[in-house]
C-alpha cells in the first residue's frame, strides 16, 4: 500500500539531504545564522523542482523553528496579510519556538495586485523573523523594489546524474527495480526538475511496463510550454520551423494554444502581425481540407511557427505563464446553457423548412411571436420550452 | 389548418406565387410538366425562394401523395454524411407512390458539407439515381465540388429587388389587416436585405406589438435583434485592451448564436460611428472586407475575427 507521494515521502529533512545545490545551501545557512531584525530577506529563485520550498522547510527544521507559510493568495489581500502576519512578526510565538516565514511562489502575484508586493516589503522591514521567499522568476519589473530588500540566491537546474542517483536511492528504499536506461531517460527528460523526475519514477514503478512512462501526458504539455516560449520569446531561426515535430500534439491543437497566448506576449503592431499569420494559417487549413492537398501543411506549419515568431521586433525576456486554450470549453458550456433555446429552434426549423442554425440566428426576431400560445401550440412546444420563452420575455 | 407563422401562411403553393425569379420559374415549370426532372442545384442568397420552389415542385408532381415521396434534409444540421446516407437509404428503399417513378430528396445547405462528404454524397446520388432525384440547395455554388455540379441542372437565384419585397409586404398587409405607411415599407425593405423570410419575420414580430406599423416600431425590433454590444468589443480594442475585446466578442457570439458573418456585418456598419480619423475608417473598412473574404475562404471565423480586432487595436494607436 504505497499511496503516499514519493515527492512527499522523500522530502529532505536536513541540509545534508539536499542534493545538487551545495552553494545555495551554504548561503541559506549563513542567512539564518546571521539574521537580525531589519536585515534583508532571502529570495530563492530558479526553475521548478530544484528544491526552493524544500530548502525553506529544512532551514526551519535545522534551527528547530516553526515554519509559517504564506501563499500568493494571502499576499493579494493586504488586509488579510496584516491579520495573519502581524501577530507572527511582532509577538513572540506562543510555544516560544522561533519562526521562519515562507512566502512561496511570489511570482504568483499578478500585475494588478502590486499592493501585495508593497505589503511584503513593509513586512521585511518590520519583522523580527527571517523571511524566505521563493520564485520561479524574480526579474520582472514588479519585483524591482523587492529585489533591493532581499539577498538573491539562485538554484540551478539539477544535474541529471544527481537526479539519477536520487532515484536509485529511492528505488532501493522502496525495494523496486527499474531498468537503468529508463532511469537515465527519465532523469534527462526532467530537465533539472527533481520533483518531476520523482513523480515520473513513482508512476513508472507502478506500471507493468515502466518504459511506458516515456510517453506520458504531462510531458506533452511541458513541451507545448517550451515551444510557446521559444516561439514568442526567441528569434526565429531554422530550428523554429521544426519545433512542432517534437511536440506530440496535433497542429490544430497547437494553433489553439498559440491563439490563446499571443496577447500575453505581443502588443500593437506585433499583435496584429501575429494574428494575420494565424488568419493565413486558417486559410491554408481550409484549403487542405477542401482540396485534400496535404502539401499545404508545410505553409500552415511555417507560418504558425516561424511566422508568429517573426511578428515581434525584439526578443522577449522574463517569465510568462501561458494559459490553456479556453475557447472550446466555453463553447461547450454555452451549448449546455442554451439547450432549451436549441430544442425550440429545432422544432421551429423543421416546421418552416430552414436549418437549425439559421433558426437560432433568427431567434431574437422570431421570439416576438413565439410567445403567442397559438404558435406554441402549432409547434407543439413542451411545457419546459414554453416556460423558457416566458422567462426570457420578462 | 392555416398556420399562425406567417412565413408558412404566406409561403406560395403555386409557381406564379414566387416573386423575383421569373426565368427560373418558367424553366422549372416546363420541366415539372414533363413529369420528369433531372437532379437540380439551387444556388443563391437566403430567403429567395429555393426551399419554396422545391416544395412546389413536389406538390405539383405528386399532388396528394407528396409527403410520402419527399424527404427534406439540412446538411448543416445532420451529424455527418453517414447520417445523411442512412436516411437517404431508408427513404429510397421503398418505391414511390403514384405515377411518378422516382422520389425527391431535398438537401438544404449542401455547401455545409465538406468536400469528402460531398464525394460520398455524389456516390449516393449515383446509387439511387433510378429511384431518386436530388434537389440540392446552397448559398455559394463555388463550395460544391465539380462532379456534383456537373450532374445537376444549376439554377441561380437572385437577391430580391425592392419591388418584389414590396409585393410581399402588400400581400401580408392586406391579409392581416395591417396599416403600414410608406416610410415603414422603406424601412422594412432596408431591414430585409433582399431576404423574403427575414422581411416576413420582421413584419410578424412588429405586428405582434401593434397592427399599426411605423418606423419607430420596426427599428425597435430590428435593433433588438441585432448583435448587441459589438460597439463595446470595438471600444475595448480601440483602447488597446485586446484580451477584453476578444472575450466580449466570444461571449456575444455564443450567447446570441450569431455567425462570424453576422459580426462582420455589424462591425462594418459601426465603423462610421467610431471616434477615429476618416483615413483610418477607410483602412478599417478595407480590413473588414478582407476579413469577410477570409472567413468565407477559411475554416475558423473566430481566428479571422481576432485578426480584425487586432487591427482595431492598431487603429486606436492612430495607425
Amino acid at each position: 500500500m504505497t499511496t503516499t507521494n514519493w515527492t512527499e515521502k522523500y522530502r529532505p529533512t536536513y541540509f545534508i539531504d539536499i542534493r545538487g545545490q551545495e552553494l545555495a545551501v551554504e548561503k541559506i545557512k549563513e542567512f539564518i545564522r546571521k539574521f537580525r531584525k531589519g536585515e534583508k530577506a532571502i529570495i530563492l529563485h530558479g526553475p521548478s523542482g530544484t528544491g526552493k520550498t524544500a530548502m525553506a522547510y529544512v532551514a526551519a527544521k535545522e534551527i528547530h523553528s516553526e515554519l509559517f507559510e504564506l501563499n500568493a493568495s494571502d499576499l493579494r489581500n493586504s488586509q488579510k496579510l496584516r491579520e495573519i502576519l502581524s501577530p507572527a512578526t511582532k509577538q513572540k510565538s506562543l510555544t516560544k519556538k522561533g519562526k521562519i516565514i515562507l512566502v512561496d511562489e511570489v511570482d504568483g502575484i499578478s500585475e494588478v495586485d502590486r499592493g501585495g508586493v508593497t505589503e511584503l516589503i513593509r513586512l521585511i522591514e518590520s519583522t523580527s523573523h527571517p523571511i524566505i521567499i521563493t520564485a520561479n522568476d524574480i526579474w520582472g519589473k514588479k519585483f524591482s523594489e523587492l529585489r533591493k530588500k532581499a539577498e538573491l540566491v539562485q538554484l540551478k537546474e539539477i544535474d541529471y546524474r544527481t537526479i539519477k542517483n536520487v532515484m536509485i536511492e529511492i528505488l532501493r528504499k522502496e525495494r523496486k527495480f527499474i531498468d537503468n536506461d529508463i532511469l537515465t531517460n527519465i532523469a534527462i527528460r526532467a530537465k533539472g526538475d527533481l520533483r518531476a523526475a520523482i513523480n515520473d519514477l513513482q508512476t513508472a514503478a507502478s506500471l507493468e511496463d515502466p518504459s511506458q512512462i516515456l510517453f506520458d501526458e504531462r510531458n506533452k504539455e511541458m513541451d507545448i510550454f517550451t515551444a510557446l516560449r521559444l516561439i514568442f520569446k526567441g528569434k526565429p531561426d531554422k530550428s523554429t520551423l521544426r519545433l512542432f515535430d517534437s511536440i506530440n500534439m496535433p497542429i490544430d491543437q497547437i494553433l489553439l494554444w498559440i491563439e490563446e497566448n499571443i496577447p500575453a506576449e505581443y502588443q500593437g503592431e506585433e499583435l496584429a502581425k501575429a494574428y494575420d499569420m494565424l488568419s493565413k494559417v486558417d486559410i491554408f487549413k481550409r484549403r487542405i481540407y477542401r482540396q485534400q492537398y496535404w502539401r499545404f501543411l508545410v505553409y500552415e506549419n511555417a507560418l504558425l511557427s516561424y511566422g508568429v515568431s517573426s511578428a515581434k521586433t525584439n526578443e522577449k525576456t522574463g517569465f510568462t505563464s501561458y494559459k490553456k486554450p479556453t475557447r472550446i470549453l466555453k463553447i461547450w458550456l454555452n451549448n449546455r446553457r442554451i439547450e432549451k433555446k436549441k430544442s425550440i429552434a429545432k422544432k421551429y426549423a423543421r416546421y418552416v423548412h430552414v436549418g437549425e442554425k439559421r433558426a437560432l440566428r433568427e431567434f431574437p426576431t422570431i421570439k416576438q411571436f413565439l410567445i403567442k400560445p397559438e404558435v406554441q401550440k402549432e409547434l407543439r412546444l413542451s411545457e419546459e420550452e414554453v416556460e423558457y420563452l416566458n422567462k426570457i420575455e420578462q | 389548418m392555416v398556420s399562425e407563422i406567417w412565413t408558412e401562411k404566406y409561403r406560395p403553393s403555386k409557381f406564379p406565387g414566387i416573386v423575383g425569379q421569373d426565368d427560373i420559374i418558367k424553366k422549372i415549370e416546363s420541366l415539372t410538366n414533363s413529369l420528369n426532372i433531372p437532379h437540380l442545384l439551387f444556388t443563391g442568397p437566403a430567403g429567395t425562394g429555393k426551399s419554396t420552389l422545391a416544395l412546389i415542385i413536389v406538390k405539383e408532381l405528386f399532388e396528394k401523395n407528396w409527403k410520402d415521396n419527399y424527404l427534406e434534409l439540412n446538411a448543416s444540421d445532420e451529424r455527418g454524411i453517414n447520417v445523411i446516407r442512412d436516411k437517404v437509404k431508408n427513404f429510397a428503399r421503398t418505391k414511390s407512390l403514384g405515377n411518378i417513378p422516382f422520389k425527391i430528396i431535398f438537401l438544404d445547405e449542401a455547401d455545409a458539407l465538406t468536400p469528402e462528404a460531398q464525394q460520398a454524397l455524389r456516390r449516393t446520388m449515383e446509387n439511387y439515381s433510378a429511384t431518386c432525384r436530388f434537389i440540392l440547395s446552397c448559398n455559394y455554388s463555388s463550395k460544391i465540388i465539380d462532379p456534383i455540379q456537373s450532374r445537376c441542372a444549376i439554377f441561380r437565384f437572385k437577391l430580391l429587388e425592392k419591388k418584389d419585397i414590396e409585393k410581399v409586404i402588400k400581400k401580408i398587409e392586406e391579409g392581416e389587416r395591417l396599416q403600414i405607411n410608406p416610410e415603414a415599407i422603406e424601412m422594412l425593405y432596408e431591414g430585409s436585405e433582399g431576404d423574403c423570410r427575414r422581411v416576413i419575420n420582421l413584419l410578424q414580430s412588429t405586428a405582434s406589438i401593434s397592427p399599426v406599423i411605423n418606423t419607430e416600431l420596426i427599428s425597435t425590433i430590428i435593433s433588438s435583434a441585432k448583435p448587441k454590444d459589438i460597439r463595446v468589443v470595438l471600444d475595448y480594442a480601440l483602447s488597446g485592451d485586446f484580451q477584453k475585446s476578444r472575450e466580449k466578442l466570444l461571449d456575444i457570439m455564443l450567447k446570441e448564436s450569431i455567425s462570424g458573418q453576422d459580426v462582420i456585418k455589424a462591425v462594418q456598419k459601426e465603423i462610421w460611428n467610431l471616434p477615429v480619423e476618416p483615413d483610418i475608417k477607410v483602412k478599417l473598412t478595407e480590413k473588414t472586407g478582407e476579413t469577410e473574404f477570409r472567413i468565407v475562404e477559411g475554416s475558423d471565423p473566430f481566428i479571422q475575427l481576432q485578426s480584425l480586432i487586432a487591427s482595431f487595436v492598431l487603429a486606436g494607436l492612430g495607425r
